[in-house]
Order: structure tokens, then sequence, then C-alpha cells
């Protein structure tokens, strides 16, 4: 039987390309797909017994591994790429989910800054290592600033500052609670509460000012000014509104005493206008047109090319009809809830909170939806979207020249280790049929295991534990190889590789959980040593044994017959079994 | 190459090199150096440009005030130093009153905030913001900030203030160390990793964990794999064993007790295992004579080993070259470990479940 028209050899073949497939178009899941097809295959290899389903399992593994490589390299960390790392100190313990939350917030931030090299990791429940490939010294300062700023809150009623965030007391903002919610007839509310002269200031901006929005605005930028064409405003405007009033509604709500945000029509400059002083920014869409720019730059701007989703206003209408701006993340605003009568009165109050209703009317959208709005708010009055404070450590900065150093001695130190294995192999069998197999297998192991690792980070520990995996790589090889050597005449082949498998399943099944442990304990220092051992105890059991046994068994027993070399995989062994 | 067969005679005899082994490693233990990362405190690594010897940076770093431990290393890229200084106290003490201080927040404001409406509240307000405040007194001192200069009208000032004042307290500590460095040292590169107390008993508190729950399940995973419980307890030993002997070794070579050879060491679990499950096996579910089945395993088990032996030689030798410490710290546990494993596996195991399957043969 020719292996190639074989149903299930066509069958894993169909499967590795769809695997090269997504390995190619989905580089970000590399890893995973590699270690989904190292299950797939390597359940292959132990259901189906024949002997060129194993082989192949594992051939067709390692073009994979080859295929990633070479389709999306290897990433390695700052150990041996060179780079700065720089140790993020949170205020208190926080528990896994907010710790999630902040990993992830950060490497937002890091990533507006157009740098997506950026790793951000938890270090136990106080600390957050950022690395990034970089050594440049502006890089460098850039994400520290952006990283230890804390956000400044202003709530502005009608052109006057009500609350400042300096005057919240940030352990009062909290949720409320399912009770408090129906008393407010709300689907999602936040109170807080503001000191003294908080409680004051509040009173005397809100007094009389019943149904006025609050802009709620985070870091507002000063001395700039917000340029639309015409046309691009207009596609922006709510449906039934017009030009004029959309105009007045941003103008409303980007006012502020003496720091108005002003908002200019490209086409409306004329002649005499001017920038107000020489360092105004003139904030436009970086879809706007190179006249349009120009003629901006002509005033006098400093030009500020942003996001077109950043410039974007977002607008609805009050019960009584008014046009508002309810969202312009440029100028910092990012929501407009509604003053109710009972704060406007003049007298100083302490506690307040913000409630709102949600769109969605399925149960579990309308909670989705009211549990991000509460969040929102929560990371706008605590003035940024991190819920604890930060303070940065000293960064270590790594030249690359160094890093590249310790790579090619980790390079000669894993050739030479595979070269002096690969010798005392031969002297202790003595057999070129028994030896070559295990120094194939444990190339193949090795490249398989780069791949994987190389799809994440290859870091000094995952490095060392690719070396370790090396040696404890060929010990289970020892065990089928001396098995099946033995002078053993009570026991067919098939039966001795059984004996052999027994150990060698039982050796797997403990190595993996001895490590697993501590792949969820959070140490991420050694997490790469522990994945890179539990990888290759997996990959053993699940496929370069069993190809290993499959190929040495055939090698051996061609052999015996005295036939040098065997052919591979055009005649079938007697039934092996797992 | 034929060795005799040492399991014929009285093997009883071949526990005496474990034995003698375990009993010198358990004097050594007791003398592991802990590493930053379980004892706080903070390393610092440079790549030096031009070299300088060990005992004159240490001295002038002791003239600045800094208690260092200095090392310096020639490398295959270049010299090296590695600079260790032990927890600041001020360090320790900032971070217990920061803890005490957020505990302690929220009930103040709170009360601040009803005794505005509430005067009824205004005793209790004052009694615990009391607290608060001489908690902040104590950082302000540490961060050696005056207070009278700063404008606290509420527990909402006192926070940014007290938060300000722990930034200050590690700030300094931080400039303590690397104004000294910086002033005596010429560097290519740096890197300066401090480990916080909180962070190194968090560290601590999860490797105990790890442990415990890495020997039950071994344990338990032997059981159901033999439903025996003579292996299971001569495999628990041998790990024991095996881990003691690694754990001397770390003692004599003066290896620390950080991260990376902690993994290591739950590595050697794992291989321990290995061997002891070959072994195992191989006398329990086998016939023929369990004397020469053992022998057999050995020969296999001693091949294992030495080959990973091999390969973490292979590391201990770059770790040599490079001197990076992660290298250095899984590979020499791991090497110590090893031949720890081979004396501990063939000389107690091998001799308590040979023992054992021989007198179940007698019956």
């Amino acid at each position: 039987m020719d292996f190639y028209t074989d149903k299930k050899f066509i069958f894993m073949v169909a499967l590795f390309i769809l695997a090269a497939a997504g390995l190619v178009f989905f580089p970000r899941l590399a890893g995973l797909i590699l270690i989904g097809s190292l299950i797939i295959f390597g359940a292959f290899a132990l259901s189906w017994k024949e002997p060129h389903i194993k082989l192949s399992g594992m051939a067709l593994l390692v073009l994979l591994a080859l295929l990633n490589i070479y389709v999306n390299g290897i990433k390695f960390g700052i150990d041996f790429s060179g780079g700065t790392r720089i140790p993020v100190i949170l205020d208190k313990a926080v528990d896994d989910a907010t710790m999630a939350d902040l990993v992830k917030t950060i490497k937002t931030r890091a990533s507006v800054l157009g740098l997506t090299e950026v790793k951000v990791q938890a270090i136990g429940n106080t600390e957050i290592n950022v690395e990034i490939p970089s050594s440049d010294e502006a890089t460098i300062s850039l994400i520290e600033t952006t990283l230890s700023h804390q956000g400044v809150y202003q709530g502005i009623v009608d052109g006057k500052l009500a609350v400042s965030g300096d005057r919240i007391f940030s352990s009062s903002i909290k949720p409320l609670d399912s009770a408090e919610l129906t008393q407010q007839g709300a689907d999602w509310g936040v109170a807080f509460a503001v000191d003294q002269a908080g409680a004051e200031q509040f009173a005397e901006a809100a007094k009389g000012k019943a149904d006025y929005p609050i802009y709620m605005y985070l870091d507002r930028p000063h001395d700039v000014a917000i340029f639309y064409e015409r046309v691009q405003f207009r596609k922006d405007m709510m449906a039934d509104a017009g030009e004029k009033e959309s105009l007045k509604a941003l103008n409303d709500a980007l006012k502020f005493e003496g720091d108005s945000i002003p908002i200019y029509i490209v086409e409306d400059m004329d002649a005499n206008f001017s920038a107000p002083n020489n360092h105004t920014k003139a904030i436009v869409s970086v879809n706007m047109s190179k006249a349009a720019k120009d003629s901006i730059v002509a005033k006098g701007f400093i030009l500020e090319e942003i996001n077109a989703s950043m410039v974007t206003p977002t607008y609805s209408r009050t019960r009584s009809g008014v046009l508002m701006l309810d969202k312009l993340e440029i100028s910092g605003l990012l929501t407009a809830p509604i003053l109710s009568g009972g704060i406007t009165n003049g007298i100083p109050n302490y506690n307040y909170v913000v409630t709102g209703s949600v769109q969605a009317t399925n149960p579990a959208d309308k909670a989705k939806e009211a549990q991000n709005r509460v969040k929102e708010i929560e990371s706008i009055l605590k003035g940024g979207s991190l819920p604890v404070q930060i303070s940065l450590g000293s960064r270590t900065s790594l030249p690359a020249s160094l890093g590249a150093e310790s790579l090619r001695l980790s390079v000669i130190a894993i050739v030479l280790s595979l070269l002096t294995i690969a010798i005392l192999i031969g002297l202790r069998y003595r057999d070129i049929a028994a030896t070559l197999p295990i120094v194939l297998i444990s190339l193949a192991e090795f490249i398989i295991l780069v791949s994987i690792l190389g799809s994440f980070t290859i870091d000094l520990a995952a490095m060392a534990g690719i070396l370790a995996a090396i040696g404890v790589g060929v010990d289970a090889q020892i065990v089928i190889t001396d098995e099946l050597l033995k002078k053993d005449e009570e026991h067919k082949t098939s039966e001795k590789i059984d004996l052999a498998f027994g150990i060698i399943k039982t050796n797997a099944i403990v190595a993996i959980f001895s490590m697993v442990p501590l792949l969820f304990s959070g140490l991420v220092e050694v997490i790469g040593f522990a994945i890179s051992t539990i990888l290759g105890a997996l990959l053993g059991y699940l496929l370069t044994r069993p190809a290993y046994a499959a190929l040495v068994e055939k090698v051996l027993d061609a052999e015996k017959k005295g036939i040098i070399g065997g052919s591979e995989g055009s005649e079938k062994s007697p039934g092996i079994g797992f | 190459m034929e060795l005799p067969n040492i399991y014929k005679g009285n093997y009883k005899l071949l526990m005496i090199p474990p034995i003698i082994m375990i009993l010198i490693s358990l004097y050594f233990i007791p003398q592991i150096k802990m590493g930053v990362d379980f004892q706080g405190g903070t390393l610092i690594t440079l790549a030096l440009k031009e070299p300088i010897s060990a005992d004159t940076l240490s001295s002038e770093l002791k003239s600045e005030g800094l208690d260092a431990k200095v090392q310096v290393y020639k490398t295959t890229v270049g010299d090296k130093a590695e600079i260790e200084v032990p927890q600041s106290q001020d360090l320790v003490k900032a971070e217990y009153l920061r803890n005490n201080f957020t505990a302690l927040l929220p009930t103040v404001s709170d009360l601040e905030v009803r005794a505005y409406r509430d005067p009824n509240y205004t005793a209790q307000f004052n009694e615990e913001n009391q607290k608060l405040n001489a908690i902040a007194d104590q950082m302000f001192l540490l961060a050696k900030l005056d207070r009278s200069k700063m404008n606290i009208t509420g527990s909402n000032d006192l926070e940014k203030y007290f938060s300000s004042a722990y930034s200050t307290v590690y700030k300094n500590y931080e400039l303590s160390v690397s104004v000294p460095i910086d002033k005596y040292v010429k560097y290519d590169s740096i890197s300066v990793q401090t480990v916080s107390p909180v962070l190194s008993s968090h560290f601590i508190g999860q490797a105990v964990n790890v442990v415990l729950f890495c020997a039950f399940l071994s344990v338990v995973l032997v059981f159901l794999f033999f439903r025996d419980i003579v292996p299971s307890i001569a495999v628990l030993t041998g790990s024991i064993a095996d881990i003691t002997i690694a754990m001397g070794g770390m003692g004599i070579f003066g290896i620390p007790f950080t991260l990376q050879s902690f993994a290591a060491l739950l590595m050697l679990i794992g291989f321990s295992l290995d061997t002891d499950i070959l072994l195992t096996t191989r006398l329990l579910k086998r016939r023929g004579n369990p004397r020469d089945n053992a022998y057999d395993a050995m020969k296999t088990g001693v091949t294992m080993s030495i080959m990973a032996l091999v390969s973490f030689m292979a590391l201990f030798v770059l770790a040599m070259l490079t001197h990076i410490d992660t290298y250095y710290e899984i590979s020499a546990v791991a090497l110590a470990g090893l031949v720890g494993d081979i004396v501990a596996t063939w000389g107690i195991n091998a001799v308590v479940v040979l023992n054992h399957k021989e007198s179940m043969g007698d019956k």
C-alpha cells in the first residue's frame, strides 16, 4: 500500500495545510496554532497504529515549526535582543482581575504611542514590568511620562469649573447597588463624595443650572483649537440638526473661563484671522485635505494631525430637545450627564451620584452595558484608567550588542550539547542504526520547541528550559532503545515497546504535573522555564517517542533480517499497540 | 562497558554513600544564601566600560554610606560587576505605613463627609483622623518632608501628600544606591532589580504553595500508577533525598536561592521521579531475577542521567563564560541534583524496592 494514498495520511496533510495557512494569516496566534497541531497530530500518533502516521505526524510538525520560524520569525526577550525594562510599582497589592485590567490599560497607553512591541507583564501582585525593544533615550522617557501620568478630572457646568478631581475622595467613588439604583430609577450609577472646598465650588457653579449638562473632561488640553472641513463636519452632525446648531453645541461644551477650545470650519476662516499666539495647536483629522492643512498652517498654527475617530463629535438631545455635545475625545470630553434639579439650589452638598440609562433591551446586554458605563465613569472620576497609584522603578537597559552575544553563545552551547550527546549515545550503543534516530529526533524536538516558544518570547529562563529539554528529551529514547536491544526471547518486539511506553507515559505525566503548579504561580521569571519543560514532555510523549519507536524498530528489524537500511513506510510492522 | 552487578551480594551496604551525602548536605543547607527574590533588596548588574577592583569599589561605596557587596567577573562579553544592596529598613517601614494608611483611609473619608452634615460624627471623625495623621507624620519623617509646608485641609489632601511622600522614600532609596555607583563606575549597561518586602513575601508564599502542591501531586500520581504503598514511599524518599543533596550543593558552592534555582529544584523532582519510576516498573512489573532487573534498570537510568548531565554541563559552561545568573543558578542546581539523583536512586530507592520485591517473593 502506498502511504500517500492512505486516507488518514491525506487527512493529516489537509490539517497541515490548514495549520500552515493559520500560521501565515494569523501570526498572533502562531504559538497556539502550533501547540494545537502538536496535540492533534499527537492524538493521531497515539490512536492510529501505522508507523508512517507516527513518522509523518512528526515530520509535518517539524515543517510547520520551520514555516513558522521562516514566516513569523522568533521573538526574543530583551536579554537577547537588547532593550529596556521599566518596573512599574503599584501603590498597593491588587487582585488578579484588577491586575489584568492594569496590564491591558498600560498596553493600550503604550500602543497609543505607536510602540506595538511593548511587552507588559505582571510580577506578583504589586509590580508590572514593561519591556520595550529600544534603548533610545527619547523613546524611554516618552514611555515613562506616559506611564506615570495621572489624569486630571474636571467637571464643567456652563463654562465654569464645578468639580475637580483633587477635591474628590478617591475611596468614595463606588458603583450604586441595586437597591440604590431602583431608588434612583436608573440602570447604572456611580456615587462619589467631595471635601468641603469641593462642595462649595460645586454649589456655586451649579446654582440655578438644573437640566444643564455637566461636561466631564479628563486631561482637557490647553491652548488648542479644533478645525473641521465643512463636508466632514456636516457628515458627523445628527440627522435632524443644522450646522449652526451643531457649532453652538460644540462651542457651549468647550467653553471654559479663560481657556475655551474654539471650533473653526476651515472654509469660514477670513483673511485677517490668525492664531492667538505662536504655540497654539490646531487639531485636525488625518483625513483633512492638504490644501486645508496648508491654509491652517499659513494662519500661524502648529498643526497636529489626529486619528479621525478622536476628532469626531458625538451629539445627543436633552429631554427638552436642546442639541448638546456628548463626547469629543480629543478635547478630553468623555461624557456629559445632566444635572438634576436637587443639587442646583446653591447649598453645598458632599455626596453625588452620576446615573444613567442604557439602550440595550435584553437583560444580559443591559447588564454588560451598565457595567461598562460604571467602569468608564469610575475611571474618569479617578483621573485616568489606572485603578491604583503607580510609581516607576529604576530601569534596566541592555545594549543590543550584548544581547546578541549572549544569544550567539547560547546557540553554541546548544549545538555543543547536541553533539556531545550524539557522541555519548554512539559510544554507549556502538550502533549507528540506534544512534542516528536519537540524534535526528532530538533535533526535530529542538526545532519544534524553539518555534513554539519563539512565537511567544524566548527569555533567559526559556532558553535554559530548551537546553534542559534536549538533555531530558533523549531519556525516553534511551528507555526504548535499551528495551529493544535487550536479549529477551520471552517478549516480542511489540511487547517490549509496550513495556517501554508504560514507563515513558508515567514519566511524561509526572514531569508535566511537577511543572504545572509553577505555570499557575504567576512567577513570570520562571514561567518560560516551566513552559519549555512541559512542552518538551508533551511533545515527547505524544509525537517524538512514538515516531522514534516506529523508526528504530523498523531499522532494528531490518538489521536482524540482514537488510541494510530498511525500507521506509512500504511495509507494515506487526501490530504495534500503545 | 560492562560493570559488575552491584546488586549481587549484600546490596544494603549501597545505602551508605547516599546517607553520608545527605548528612553532609544537611550540614550545609543552612548556609544557603537567599537571593534578592526571596530576601528583598536590590541587585545591580553592570556591564563595565573599564575594569575595576571589587574591593576598591566596595570601600568607595562604603564611604558614601552604601553597605554593598561587590563582585567583579571577567566574562567573554566583557567585565561584569554585581552589587548587592540589602533591604532598606526605611523601605520596609514605608511599606508597612502605606498598608496601614490605605486600610484606614476609606473610614476617615467617609466620616469626614458625614461630619460635614451631621456634627454627631465629629468626635469619631477627629479620633480616626488623628490616627491617620499619626501614620502620615511617620511617613513624612521617613521622607524628610516638612509637614508645616503642606497645605492639608482634609483627608483628601493628606492622601495626596502621603502618596508623594511614599514615592519620595522609594526614590531616595534608589538614589542612595544609584548616585554612588554612577560616581565611581563607568558602565555600558545597568540592570537594577529591586524586590520590595511585599514582593519577596509574595514570592515566598507562592514558592511554598508550589512545593506543597507539587509534592502532593507526585505522591498521588505514583500511588495511582503502582497501587502499592512501599514504592510510593520509596519514590517520595528518593525525591526528598535528591532535593536535599541538591540543596546541600547550593550551600557548598554558594548558589543563591532565587526563583531560578527554585524552578531548577522543582524540575529535579520531576527528574528524580523519572529514574525512580523506571526502576520501580522494571522491578515490580517484570519477571526474571529482580537483582538482574535492578542492574539493567540502573544501566538505563545512569545513561539517562548522564545525558541530562551533559546538557546542563553545557549550560553551566555557558554560565561560567557569560556570568548570566539565570543560567548559572539553573545549571548548577541541576548538576548537583543529578549527581544526587544517581546516588540516591540507585543507593536508596533500588535497595528499598528490591528488598520489598524479594520479601514479596518469599511469601
